[in-house]
């Protein structure tokens, strides 16, 4: 039973999307809860995938080959959890800012955030601060997570944090946010929670957010 | 002993030491020329005087309102191809992508790559346009012949792993590694046998260098792993480096050190834009500035676009002081001047050029 936990995390690391999904069938068929299948096959396993991409041993292509092995065991556990009503370790919405139309880093944040355990909200590119804010009133997320590639769009993560203050949102979400031009600097300018250099961090950051530690 | 522009350039790029750092730009956005020049006629020398920049390439706005590699499709690619209207030296494949343009700005962008199979692979034939038509070659001759000058001029190409990747799209490119690396050889192998045709005519025209756009990494690395890069990306872009019989440069974004030496093996002139988010330009100056020279680095995140005069004139310095000596070392943006840099940032970037750029250099 456990090693078919173990098998599912080398498969997930090594990017095999058809053995995973028949690895994931098998625990299942072994009595393993979707809930285990999760939390110790596929989440621990991407886990080790950011990592390796923050040491240099992985590159975004491995990261993206890894996310689709996790997603074809995540498929089959996402239903079964659904109808278990179990509590997902958090919720987060994910988008790229108004005026951004590059979602290359903003999709691996959302693979990594759901191969990290946590339920995602893609708004996808371009989402105004209007969008934010009614996207935080409708799924009542823990995390807003912000992308943009460009200097020009990155004004635009200030104004969508002012809108949630405006709304009265503000203190309810904690806010990530990352990109190619974007630093530590400007996070802390316009009052972000973190600063994330790339997919995986986000991940880490939000879990030390979600046990109440700082990012 | 005073230069001319071109022998500047020829002379960094050779790695000597010209009598000042030499500023050349592989692309200013249309608008941001307009913008420094106060009207849209002017001819690339003038911007170039304007300036100070050493040389000149990529696209002008002089002449019609015709789109460059915007907004194009497949029925109107090619005609534009052979019958540029407004100046360009450009010689870019087009992306076999279905494209985008954002309303607001007009900025293009790629919505998704459409060579995803074998079947796709069609598309070739209705995109690409015969890299041995006449139309550009005679077009740009004739604008290389009256603006050329004394600056060293130009043509962009690409080796064909910027247009794999884009045309392919990120994700699709990725898993093919895994289940068809056969098919990226196949859509590079064409892309890069389209390229050394066409640096088969530009050779023998009036250019001093060439500059080789190929984005293939991100901030923190390349976006394949080494292996896959050496293995499925390399032996195709030799097949255009290796026809190149000018100086030239290499572009990528993002973090090259990890695959440093087998770029290194393509054998090009300079490495651009040694991007200050991703790589200390102190480190590539140190360790690779024997090899390749270096060009590039002021930064376009922060300080072009929102910082301060003075902290553009700061960074001109500071990047002089680390890269100049001993020559090797062109200053440029570390990607293009885009329209959202504050003009008066670059006109603050083209005074303190020639402030701290003669050598001697200051100690």
């Amino acid at each position: 039973m456990v090693n078919v936990l173990q098998e599912i995390q080398e498969g997930v690391i090594n990017g095999q999307a058809p053995r995973v999904k028949e690895l994931t069938q098998t625990a299942l068929a072994q009595g393993l809860g979707p809930q285990t299948v999760l939390n110790e096959g596929l989440v621990p396993a991407m886990a080790v995938v950011g990592e390796k991409f923050q040491k240099g041993e992985f590159f975004i292509s491995e990261m993206m080959i890894s996310a689709r092995a996790m997603y074809s065991g995540l498929n089959l556990v996402k239903p079964l959890l659904l109808s278990q009503k179990a509590e997902s370790k958090g919720k987060a919405v994910v988008a790229t800012v108004q005026g951004d139309l590059h979602d290359i880093g903003k999709n691996l944040v959302c693979m990594m955030m759901e191969g990290g355990g946590y339920e995602v909200v893609d708004l996808g590119v371009n989402a105004t601060p209007a969008k934010f804010v009614a996207a935080v009133k409708e799924h009542q997320p823990d995390f807003v997570m912000m992308s943009a590639l460009l200097t020009t769009t990155m004004a635009n993560m200030g104004k969508t944090i002012q809108a949630l203050s405006d709304n009265g949102l503000r203190a309810k979400v904690k806010i990530g946010i990352g990109g190619a031009p974007v630093t530590q600097r400007f996070a802390d300018s316009i009052g972000a929670d973190f600063y994330a250099a790339d997919a995986g961090e986000a991940v880490t950051k939000a879990n030390m957010l979600q046990i109440g530690g700082n990012a | 002993m005073s230069m001319t522009h071109r022998e500047r350039v020829l002379a960094a790029l050779r790695r000597q030491e010209p009598d000042q750092v030499p500023w050349v730009e592989n692309d200013i956005e249309e608008a941001l020329q307009v913008q420094i020049m106060g009207r849209a006629d002017f001819t690339p020398p003038e911007l170039c005087e304007k300036l100070g920049l050493s040389g000149f390439g990529a696209h002008f706005p002089t002449g019609a309102a015709a789109d460059g590699q915007g907004l194009v499709t497949k029925e109107t690619y090619k005609e534009s191809y052979y019958n540029p209207q407004k100046v360009t030296f450009d010689f870019f494949p087009p992306w076999i992508a279905k494209m985008g343009a954002d309303p607001d700005t007009g900025r293009t962008y790629i919505e998704k790559g459409l060579l995803v199979s074998e079947e796709s692979l069609k598309l070739f034939d209705q995109f690409l346009p015969d890299p041995n038509h006449p139309g550009r070659y005679d077009r740009v001759a004739e604008w290389l012949d009256k603006y050329r000058g004394d600056y060293a001029v130009f043509a962009r190409i690409r080796l064909g792993a910027a247009s794999t990747i884009e045309s392919m799209g990120l994700e699709e490119f990725s898993y093919a590694q895994v289940d068809n690396p056969e098919l990226i050889n196949e859509i590079h192998r064409r892309f890069s046998e389209w390229s050394a045709a066409v640096v088969d005519h530009l050779n023998d025209m009036d250019f001093d260098f060439f500059w080789a756009n190929d984005d293939l990494a991100g901030n923190t690395g390349p976006f394949m792993s080494p292996k896959v890069f050496r293995e499925l990306l390399l032996p195709n872009m030799k097949i255009v480096a290796e026809r190149i019989k000018k100086p030239w440069i290499f572009h990528s974004d993002g973090n090259l050190f990890p695959i440093m030496e087998d770029l290194l093996s393509l054998g090009m002139t300079a490495i651009h834009p040694i991007q200050p988010s991703a790589m200390d330009i102190g480190k590539m100056k140190k360790e690779y500035g024997g090899r390749v020279a270096i060009l590039g680095n002021i930064d376009l995140d922060y300080t072009l676009p929102l910082g301060s005069e003075e902290e553009v004139e700061a960074e001109v310095r500071d990047r002089i002081k680390t890269a100049g000596p001993g020559g090797g070392y062109l200053i440029a943006s570390a990607n293009s001047l885009t329209d959202y840099c504050k003009v008066e940032n670059v006109l603050a970037m083209s005074k303190a050029i020639k402030k701290y750029g003669k050598y001697p250099l200051e100690g």
